[in-house]
């Protein structure tokens, strides 16, 4: 008997050397396909004018009119299928300017438009006040200034980015770009402004949903869950691949105690970061059968921004860390991290829930600071630090 | 209802859109005996925006892609180059297969090198004129280098081949060796029969049959562990021809004593010529690029790879011995196995010797 015991012990364990796990990337399993017919992967449509274009561009490096529309139409591509893919290619595209100190201003305004999605933003910034000194009148880029400024938290450049469009762009665009500025402190008439432009029939449809993201950001603000969720309804209903949007709503309705509708108005959507961790954490909550699938899945992608070691989903770690993991500490760290990076208003929500759960009254103190210095007013910050 | 449910739930998860990354390359290598094995994965979607695989539909199937292959092997080639220890490093390319990973399929491509260095420097150059983002992971004994761009990147290699990888490749060798499982087969065939005063008859308790296969696998592994050490140090060294002559010869042996029943000792006939198995064992392990200053782990591993292979295959095969041996089929197995292996194992020696 002793023997069979001896012999079965060493069996299990030739098992185990087998079955061993390797590298990650190893242990993925290599395959051949069935059948020379079966779709291994999708890609866009190749447009025709755009290969041409292409083809151009590889004959003439130097046209930079057309390195310029081809890295307009990926930047376009990465925003509408938010696919950060494209963003990398229009960067490559732009490569004879790329490292120039003073490229042309088209050039400019697209490095400062890629390095903003990359969350490289002292540098978007120094292309935006350089091309604004060459063109003062290019309202794209006071507008997109204006963004940058604001996540910044340097609101006084924010502003005259604002004010900077009053002759160059439609009423709308400059009430919505002025208004969370105005907003920050609680102040309730750009909210009524607002929320008038929106509601006029003459206002153009594009821009209205534009203006009423930004209405449903200040309804969160006030306290107001219920108006942003018909917002953000509304935005859904006229955009479903409204990326932004989809999250905002996801988020009101976790607030809103129903993490189970969060998680059905994400489904289907996990190939988007920043909707995979909304629902990861969403289904998490509502105990929902595929929980430990979406929380191992993020858990992957986290490993693998890890590897190459991107840091421009800190927001997204940080939040997952805290309501999955419960690593009160870590997620604080991260959030902490990130806020030396963004300062929007879901950067202090975020740091002040972590901090609090940590009990870390140090790393509250920079959002607290903050909140003083903008005598900022919201709701959701207040009732995360109300907590502690 | 319930079963239902699972069924929904996986076909959802499967039907899940790829995730939205930037785009990365692995290439993963491993120092074995002779060089460098490993693979290099890359996005179908990448290789398409650099070599236009996808005929213009938007979907890419896998003989579009096997018609590219060609291409994206030249493609490959001109943009990635190994340098070992200071001298370029010639690799070749296998059969690609695919692989998935969390933004869809890879391209999947067999590497392998010719050198074995310590320093392993990677020049790679894919992709980075396309997209700027674009990143090459290299992984190299659990270190990850990230390539950015066409500067060579350097990492150290050798010196973590791990005892669980002897441990592999002794199980291996005797699983894959059939010399080696004939001449345990051998040993373990007559144990269920034994003899009584002068004749011989069915073992009655399975615990004797049981003690007898463990004293002869143990001198078999003692006497091989002796000659498998003192040749890996290179105290004692024979030709190959001449071991692996040998050792088909104590093939026929151990079938021959199954018909002529001269030595009962099996366990004498395993120590005996368990002596020759382990010079054949150490000349794996030296083709396995022996390292000296992981010689005791190398060495444990390889002979713990070799008893665990055994005894799998001794645990296959007693209870079956032992549940026919009163019947007419252990007995053919016995006398015609055994005549069987004895002509085999023969025409091994022979060719082994003089071929």
């Amino acid at each position: 008997m002793l023997g069979l015991g001896a012999v079965g012990l060493a069996t299990a364990l030739t098992g185990a050397a087998f079955f061993a796990p390797d590298r990650s990337v190893e242990a993925a399993r290599a395959y051949t396909p069935s059948a020379p017919s079966a779709v291994v992967a999708r890609v866009p449509k190749r447009d025709p004018q755009e290969v041409a274009e292409r083809q151009a561009l590889a004959a003439a490096p130097d046209r930079v009119e057309l390195a310029v529309a081809l890295a307009r139409a990926d930047i376009q591509r990465a925003r509408s299928l938010s696919d950060p893919r494209y963003l990398g290619r229009a960067q490559a595209t732009l490569g004879r300017w790329w490292k120039l100190p003073e490229p042309p201003a088209d050039v400019l305004l697209l490095r400062a438009t890629i390095e903003q999605s990359l969350h490289d933003f002292p540098a978007a910034r120094i292309d935006l006040d350089h091309l604004i000194a060459l063109r003062p009148d290019d309202a794209q880029a006071h507008l997109t200034r204006a963004v940058v400024a604001t996540v910044t938290a340097d609101y006084a450049a924010a502003r005259t980015s604002c004010d900077a469009l009053e002759h160059l762009a439609n009423p709308l665009i400059v009430e919505a770009c002025r208004a969370p500025l105005d907003a920050l402190s609680g102040n309730d008439a750009p909210y009524r402004r607002l929320e008038r432009a929106v509601a006029d029939p003459g206002t153009d449809p594009s821009l209205r949903l534009w203006a009423q993201g930004t209405l449903a950001e200040l309804a969160i603000q006030r306290g107001d869950e219920a108006r942003a969720a018909g917002l953000l309804r509304e935005i859904l209903a006229a955009d479903p691949d409204d990326t932004y949007a989809r999250a905002a709503l996801a988020d009101v309705l976790v607030v809103q105690h129903d993490p189970a509708a969060a998680s059905q108005l994400l489904k289907g959507h996990e190939q988007i970061d920043n909707l995979l961790v909304r629902r990861a954490i969403a289904e998490h909550a509502a105990h929902g059968p595929e929980a430990a699938r979406l929380v191992q899945a993020m858990h992957d992608r986290i490993a693998q921004a890890a590897e190459r070691k991107d840091r421009i989903h800190m927001r997204e770690e940080a939040m997952f860390t805290l309501a999955v993991d419960g690593d009160a500490q870590k997620a604080t760290e991260l959030a902490r991290a990130n806020w030396d990076v963004q300062k929007e208003l879901a950067d202090a929500r975020l740091l002040a829930a972590a901090a609090t759960a940590a009990g870390d009254r140090a790393a509250l103190e920079p959002v607290l600071a903050w909140a003083r210095t903008n005598a900022v007013s919201d709701a959701r910050l207040a009732r995360a630090l109300e907590t502690r | 209802m319930k079963i239902l449910s699972i069924l929904a739930t996986l076909v959802v998860a499967t039907a899940t859109a790829s995730a939205h990354k930037p785009s990365d390359a692995h290439l993963a290598l491993h120092g074995d005996g002779t060089g460098l094995t490993g693979r290099l994965d890359i996005a179908v979607r990448d290789l398409d925006a650099a070599l236009q695989i996808d005929d213009g539909d938007g979907t890419i199937t896998w003989g579009e892609l096997q018609a590219a292959a060609p291409r994206i092997h030249a493609y490959v080639t001109s943009r990635l180059s190994l340098s070992g220890d200071g001298t370029p490093c010639s690799y070749t390319l296998g059969t690609a297969e695919l692989v998935d990973l969390s933004d869809g399929a890879y391209w999947a491509l067999p590497v392998r090198a010719s050198c074995r260095p310590t320093t392993l420097a990677v020049t790679y150059n894919l992709l980075f004129d396309l997209d700027a983002q674009h990143r090459g992971l290299v992984h190299i004994d659990g270190q990850t280098l990230i390539v950015r761009d066409a500067t060579p990147v350097t990492a150290t290699v050798g010196a973590t081949t791990s005892t669980l990888a002897f441990v592999k490749e002794g199980i291996w060798h005797i699983w894959e060796g059939i010399d080696h499982i004939l001449f345990l087969l051998c040993l373990v065939l007559p144990a269920v029969f034994q003899r009584r005063t002068q004749r011989w008859q069915a073992a009655d308790s399975l615990r004797d049959v049981v003690v007898e296969v463990f004293e002869t696998v143990t001198a078999f592994t003692l006497a091989h562990s002796i000659t498998l050490v003192i040749s890996a140090v290179g105290l004692v060294t024979l030709p190959s021809r001449f071991v692996e002559t040998a050792i088909a010869l104590s093939v026929v042996a151990a079938a021959l004593n199954n018909l002529l029943r001269t030595i009962d000792a099996r366990w004498a006939v395993a120590f005996a010529l368990g002596l020759l198995h382990g010079f054949g064992f150490s000349s794996v392990l030296i083709d396995l690029g022996l390292p000296s200053h992981e010689l005791i782990g190398a060495l444990l591993g390889f002979n713990v790879g070799v008893e665990l292979g055994q005894a799998a295959i001794v645990l296959v095969a007693l209870p079956v011995l032992f549940l026919i041996r009163r019947t007419l089929a252990y007995q053919a197995l016995l006398w015609a196995g055994s005549a069987s292996v004895v002509l085999v194992a023969g025409v091994w020696s022979y060719q082994r010797c003089f071929i």
